[in-house]
Formats: C-alpha cells, structure tokens, sequence
C-alpha cells in the first residue's frame, strides 16, 4: 500500500472516530450532570440525520442553517426528555437502573418513529460540496468526511471554553460536582441538569447530520454509532470530556485500519475488544476517572 | 421589627423519619446565633431545609425570612435573596480552582463590576487563599477549604449567613482563625450569622443567643451567658460536672 491510502485511510478514521467523540461527549456530559447513562444518544444522533435530510435536502435551507436548525430541535428534545421523563422517573425516587431501562425505551420509540415518519428505505443525503474529491497533500479526500472531522473538532473547541470560561458553563461543571453546593450558591441545578441533556442530544443530531452524506440516512445508522461512541466514552474515561473526544479517536483509528489491513469482517469484533480490554486494564481509561470503578 | 430569620413550629420528615419535631427560633438582624445540640439532634436538617435543599415534601410549620415565607422555596430562589449558606463538610468544587469556587458565589449578582474587589477583600480577609489562587480546591487543607467555603459564601453579598458546623475536622489554632473570622463578618460587616458548632464552648464564646436541640426538639433558648453558666449546659455540653 502506498502513502496515500494511508492518508485516505487516516481522514476516514478521523472522520468516524470524531462522530463517536462527539457522542461519548454526550454520554459524559449526561453522566457528569445526572450520574446516569443514557442509551438515546445514537438514537438521536438517528433523529439528526433525518432532520438534517429534511431541512438541507427536502426543505432547501442552507446546509449551515440546517445545521442550526438540527441542533436546536435536538437540543429541546433533550431538556423535554430529561424534564418529562428522567426527572419524573427520580422523583418517583425509582432506582436508578430503571432510568437506564426506560431510555432503552425512549430509544427504541425515537427509532420505530423515525421509520413512521421517513419509511425504512435508505435515504440518500445529497452531497453538500459540488466537488467529489478534494486534494491534502497528495491525497484525495471526501469534503464531507474532512467536514465531518473539522466541525467535531471545532465544537469540541467551543464546548471547553462554554464550559471553562463562560459563567454559566463553569456552574455546570461546579453543580456536576456538588449538585447541593451549587444550589446553594443560587445555580438552578435543574436548569445546568437540563441544559446537560440538552447539549448531549444536539451534538448527536449534529453528529448525524454530518455522518448522513457519508454513511446514507436509515432508522439504526445510530445503533452501532451509539455503541462504538460508548466504548470510545469508556477507552477516554467515563465522564470525562477530554477522554470522551479521545477515546472516540482512538476507536476510530483503530477500527478503520484493521478493517482495513487484516480484515472488515473483524472490524467490530476488534472495536470491542479493545474496550474490555480497556474494562480489564484500565477501568479509568486514559484520563483516569473513577466513574466505573465506584 | 420581625425578625431575619424566623422559623415557626418547624418539623422535617424524611419519609416516616420524624426528624425535627416542631422547633421554633429567630435571628434579628445584625444578631449572631447559635444553634448546638449532640450528632443527630436534626441542626443540620433545620440549617438545610431553611435554605431550601432538602426535599420541601418533609417540610411541616413555616419558614420566613426577610419578611418572606420562604419554606417550599427552591434553594436557589433562597440564596438569591441574601441567604448564603457554609455547608457542613464544607463542600468546596473540588476540581475547580479557588478562585473559580469564588466566582461561583458570585454566580447570581447582576453587580459584574464589584466581583473583583470584593474577591479582593476575600484574599485580604484569608491571604493564604491568595497564594493558592490558581490551585484546584481539593488540593487544599481542611482549614482553607473552610475559609475558601466561607470566602464563597461572602462573594454572594448575603444579607445573613448559616454556617454548619464550621470547626468541622479543624486543628484548635485554625478553629480559632476561623471563628475570628466568623466574628469579623457580624461585626465588621454586619452580616447576620446563624451558626451550628459541636464545639460549645466556643460556640457560647462567640455568639451572644443560643439554642439548644436534643434529638429533635429545642430544649433550651437563652443568651450565651446563661448558657454557659446553665447547669443542664454545662454538664452535657461542656464536660463540666
Ligand atoms: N437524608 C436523610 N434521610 C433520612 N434520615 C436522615 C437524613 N439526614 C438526616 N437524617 C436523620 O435525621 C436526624 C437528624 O440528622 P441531622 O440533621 O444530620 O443532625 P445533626 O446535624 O444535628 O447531627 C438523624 O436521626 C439522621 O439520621
Ligand atoms: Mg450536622
């Protein structure tokens, strides 16, 4: 093989290991704001895609604005989801495993309404750059998949300084710390709890909407994803956001290569094993948060 | 004039737990108080539903503060009208640092301009939190995580303080530093201060009115004088025969 499929190789593998950044980052920030897991994440990131198909392609608006506009239904589906369905379920002061079951649930009804609402047939989503392939150094290379690594990125960038410079993202961090501390300083823990969720669920939809030119729209495009980006949670460290972005990285780079250079039979076959590898090894993960050993 | 701080015919259930059963206490302003009591008399449930972050469901009797019944009120909502709190184990954000843990009691002031002189009066009140500015506040000794809880609570601009139970796990020398402080806050500032100690003898020495619980009731109110010099006092809390 010679270097350019290297390099071909590298932009799909950061192009997929940054979507699953992008949903391991959900899976902290639920984490950190709630202490629970939920599994909607790759549903939504589902969601996403259609939506993004229907603004961009249906709707004719703008592929940036469709963008926005994507991120914003998300973002509200995510405040209703945690107002509407998790903060009822704490209230009823039921385990906290009934939560992760009930958005099992939620997931599957994002999934089956998703079918109801866009069919079952595999959409296509156009392409978003008039030109096939553009050329880095040689290689050649999707715009969308280079769209899809630049724009994790770049939100990931936004993200840390919402949440370390800004005031309000900072009384999130300090009411994931110590919800009874942060309340009493007057931050509306329920508001930082909801807007967690909120921001989860937006950088999913954006996920899908980035993933759908590449991989085509269909009702379980966010099973596997949601999956993979769960593992790259726990390889980066369980609730930690830096781990989150990393260990999705590390995930895609992983799997992209050996599907390539051994074989895409054992292309999710290696993805998981190295997560229970990492389960075994180094329950922290990279960044070393106590999340799944306590 | 009503009081600061009024509590009437208080009780807290958590769940079938009848844990504060039927208290009642004020605070005036400019007042500094004291509330003591053996573990589990309820303090710290009193001190925490009357800032708003327990469960209101437990809530019987009223709360009022600042001519507001505030019982039922979100905590937030609380702290927003001048009612600051230092939480017993004080509760520092561990994994931000001190000076963003004062930025935070800051949180809901319009005032943006002041923070950074009144963050200046905190670091001229507790220098050592000046040398560890940029430190991580779980990095910090039991001592400086209570004057960096107090330093938070004062970044607020509250018109009343509670604090739980501020000599917590501290050395004799920073006990003293930090009830130094504590008094300075009424005096100099004149913030009013209601305050839960284990310590009573330098709870007596500090306030000038006290009240004593006992597994969920109050069985003594007085000035501090009287209660050191009460004999019921003196043997059960202040090891005298
Ligand atoms: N979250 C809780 N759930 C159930 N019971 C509690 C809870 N917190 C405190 N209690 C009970 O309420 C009583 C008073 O506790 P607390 O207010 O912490 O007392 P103190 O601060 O005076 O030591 C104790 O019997 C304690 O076991
Ligand atoms: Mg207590």
């Amino acid at each position: 093989m010679n270097m350019s499929v290297y390099g071909m190789l590298l932009v799909s593998s950061l192009a997929i290991g940054s979507i699953y950044g992008l949903i391991a980052l959900g899976y902290a920030l639920i984490y950190k704001s709630s202490g629970l897991l939920s599994f909607t994440q790759g549903d939504i990131l589902t969601l996403g895609a259609y939506l993004g198909l229907t603004f961009y392609s249906i709707l004719g608006i703008p592929f940036a604005i469709s963008l926005l506009l994507t991120m914003a239904c998300a973002f509200v589906l995510g405040i209703l989801l945690e107002k509407g369905v998790i903060r009822q379920l704490l209230n009823k002061n039921v385990g906290a495993i009934y939560v992760v079951l009930a958005t099992i649930a939620i997931s599957y009804i994002i999934q089956n309404g998703s079918q109801l609402a866009w069919g079952t047939i595999q959409l296509n989503f156009p392409s978003v750059f008039p030109v096939q392939n553009v050329n880095i150094f040689g290689v050649n290379v999707r715009p969308e998949a280079l769209m899809c690594f630049i724009v994790s990125i770049a939100l990931m960038i936004i993200l840390h300084f919402f949440m370390t410079k800004t005031r309000f993202g900072t009384s999130m961090r300090a009411a994931s710390m110590d919800s009874m501390a942060a309340e009493s300083l007057g931050i509306d823990v329920s508001l930082t709890t909801g807007v967690s969720w909120g921001l989860s669920a937006g950088l999913a939809a954006i996920a899908g909407m980035l993933i759908g030119p590449i991989y085509g729209v269909y009702s379980t495009l966010g099973s596997t994803i949601g999956r993979k980006g769960f593992s790259g949670a726990v390889i980066g460290g369980y609730g930690n956001m830096y781990g989150a972005m990393i260990g999705g990285l590390i995930l895609g780079i992983v799997e992209t290569f050996s599907a390539s250079l051994i074989s895409s039979t054992y292309r999710n076959l290696i993805a998981y094993a190295l997560l229970l590898i990492f389960m075994f090894i180094k329950p922290t993960g990279i960044f070393n948060e106590r999340a799944i050993q306590d | 004039m009503a009081p600061l701080l009024e509590l009437k015919d208080f009780h807290y259930y958590y769940g079938n737990i009848h844990s504060v059963k039927g208290i009642s206490l004020y605070v005036n302003e400019g007042e500094m108080v004291t509330l003591i009591g053996a573990n589990g008399a309820g303090k710290t449930t009193t001190m925490q539903t009357i800032s708003g972050l327990t469960s209101p469901k437990g809530i019987r009797g009223e709360i009022w503060f600042d001519g507001k019944k505030i019982s039922g009120l979100k905590g937030h909502k609380i702290s927003a009208m001048g009612l600051a709190h230092v939480l017993e184990g004080r509760h520092v954000f561990s994994k931000l640092t001190v000076e963003e843990n004062l930025t935070m009691g800051a949180f809901m002031r319009k005032d943006t301009k002041n923070i950074k002189s009144d963050m200046d009066g905190v670091y001229k009140r507790f220098p050592r939190l000046l040398e560890r500015k940029t430190q991580l506040a779980g990095t910090l000794s039991g001592g400086e995580q209570q004057m960096l809880a107090i330093g938070r609570a004062l970044m607020a601009r509250p018109k009343m303080i509670l604090l739980d139970e501020p000599s917590l796990g501290l050395s004799p020398k920073i006990t003293k530093e930090v009830f130094a402080a504590i008094k300075e806050i009424n005096k100099e500032d004149g913030i009013t201060v209601f305050f839960v100690e284990q310590n009573s003898k330098i709870a007596l020495n500090t306030a000038s009115r006290g009240y004593v619980m006992q597994t969920g009731e109050m069985v003594i109110e007085d000035t501090c004088e009287n209660l050191m010099s009460n004999a019921d006092v003196q043997k059960a809390y202040l090891g005298g025969e």
